[in-house]
């Protein structure tokens, strides 16, 4: 595909290297030496049984999981480096959880406004508009007001993916965005989701939507036991799998 | 045992000492409750911190605290602490003494942190883990996250045994009347060893320690029900 050769030639905009975390003085090894790329407006879809360490890759992105050993090179800067300010980075890279984790005891407004005005010290005024403006995209404009507690979980994650657009990151990554979803709910936040895909925004996203990878993903990493198996373009992944282990975890999961 | 109207009228001709009582009751309390806050407050952090140094020191001082009576307390904070602090010869409002106000509030805070840590650590790690991560993700630091996201959610949930912690440490300022704080107890002796009237002084007391816990505990339901806002759906 011509969008891969064009990519080939961009600059990653994280380069991952011999990344390991390891638990318990290295008895368990969630991650075994992972080397990877992202680069700027791919959308890289993580899939792998579960236990595999693809969450635990993707969360140690941002440093939410410190690893053990590697480095981890972030728009040009080392954010594995000790001396590295974490939070400057965070700031540019958008995180979605299984869990949403809203904040509850905020409005949905205020969800969306507490990181611009205290981060990057954005005017009340101006964040609130610019909040508005994402809701409105997603739909839930008219919610601004409430709870997430009085949100069902579909709107809550759509609130909780515009909430990370809020810092206007460089990469968005997304842990199991629609695992914790009632099934009918899914579709909503996928639709966001590809819009985003669509609107030239880096993703990496670990899911066990293979719909969602086929249709959206320009690249697919199956991982297992901490280590990276296989990776390529969807088509080639789904269609033309190499590795017997990832030939084994698609006939499971496709049944 | 007699009561009688006419004993409390002789007793109310030194209302006056109940009333400053109360004002130096709720002076002591109030500073107390904030100064003891502030130290619990720093005794949960360093509990919580990934340093060793200070998870021990927090750890050996709530243990020492709790494990040892106000009294012993308080014996040696005014005692043995303050006999070499020489502290300004001043009252307060006129008749509380600094020179004993002072150590009664240094060692109920003392105590009162030591206890209130603990309930604020429980607080703190009461609140899901995805809440900071959400937090940090957005590139909020650790201090910013525990004072916008993390201590609100948890002050919410401990409210109760907060508010309890208020109302009880109304109630054993009156220990400092020991070392001659003129509290309400202080009152009590005072009116006993003017009138010869021994039980009178001690219901005034009891009902003046009431007025003032029992407002404490309802004001403090009341910003229960309005912190739960966010619970309703």
């Amino acid at each position: 595909m011509a969008i891969s050769d064009n990519l080939a030639e961009k600059e990653a905009l994280i380069s991952v290297s011999g990344l390991k975390k390891y638990y318990n003085k290295g008895k368990i090894k969630a991650l075994d030496g992972i080397d990877a790329e992202i680069l700027p407006g791919e959308v890289v879809v993580v899939i792998g049984p579960s236990g595999s360490g693809k969450s635990t890759f993707l969360r140690s992105l941002n440093l939410l999981e410190p690893p053990t050993e590697g480095t981890i090179v972030f728009d040009g800067v080392e954010i594995t480096d000790r001396h590295c300010d974490i939070n400057l980075h965070r700031q540019k890279m958008g995180m979605v959880f299984q869990h949403f984790n809203l904040f509850p005891h905020k409005t949905i407004l205020e969800n969306m406004t507490i990181a611009p005005v205290h981060v990057k010290h954005m005017s009340k005024k101006e964040a609130e508009e610019k909040a508005h403006e994402l809701l409105k995209r997603v739909g839930l404009d008219d919610r601004w007001n409430a709870y997430p507690i009085q949100l069902s979980g579909g709107q809550k994650q759509r609130v909780a993916i515009v909430r990370a657009l809020m810092m206007e990151p460089q990469v968005m990554l997304f842990d199991e965005p629609t695992s914790a979803l009632d099934p009918e709910m899914v579709g909503e936040v996928l639709e966001v989701m590809k819009e985003l895909a669509l609107g030239g925004m880096t993703m990496v996203v670990v899911t066990h939507e293979m719909g969602f990878a086929k249709e959206v993903g320009s690249r697919v990493l199956f991982m297992e036991s901490g280590r990276l198996i296989e990776e390529g373009t969807p088509k080639k992944i789904f269609e033309h799998p190499e590795s017997p282990r990832l030939q084994d975890f698609l006939s499971k999961i496709l049944q | 045992m007699s009561i009688s109207a006419e004993g409390f009228e002789k007793v109310l001709r030194y209302a006056e000492l109940f009333r400053q009582g109360m004002i130096c009751t709720v002076s002591i309390s109030a500073l107390t409750v904030f100064f003891g806050f502030f130290l619990a407050l720093l005794l949960a952090i360093m509990r919580l911190s990934k340093v060793r140094i200070f998870k021990f020191v927090a750890a050996t001082y709530v243990e020492v605290i709790r494990a040892t009576p106000m009294l012993v307390q308080l014996f040696i904070v005014y005692l043995v602490v303050f006999s070499g602090i020489k502290l300004p010869d001043m009252t307060i409002f006129g008749f509380i003494k600094f020179d004993r106000f002072f150590p009664g509030v240094v060692a109920l805070a003392l105590n009162s942190g030591a206890y209130t840590s603990e309930i604020i650590r429980a607080g703190i790690q009461s609140i899901d883990i995805g809440q900071t991560e959400a937090a940090r993700s957005l590139g909020l630091t650790q201090f910013q996250n525990m004072r916008l996201i993390v201590l609100p959610q948890a002050i919410k949930n401990i409210l109760p045994a907060i508010g309890n912690e208020f109302v009880t440490i109304i109630k054993e300022s009156s220990i400092c009347y020991t070392i001659g704080v003129q509290e309400i107890m202080y009152g009590v002796k005072a009116a006993q060893s003017a009138t010869f009237i021994i039980a009178e002084p001690l219901l005034i007391a009891a009902a003046l320690y009431f007025v003032l816990t029992f407002p404490t505990s309802k004001l403090i339901g009341y910003f229960e029900r309005r912190m739960r806002r966010g619970d309703i759906r």
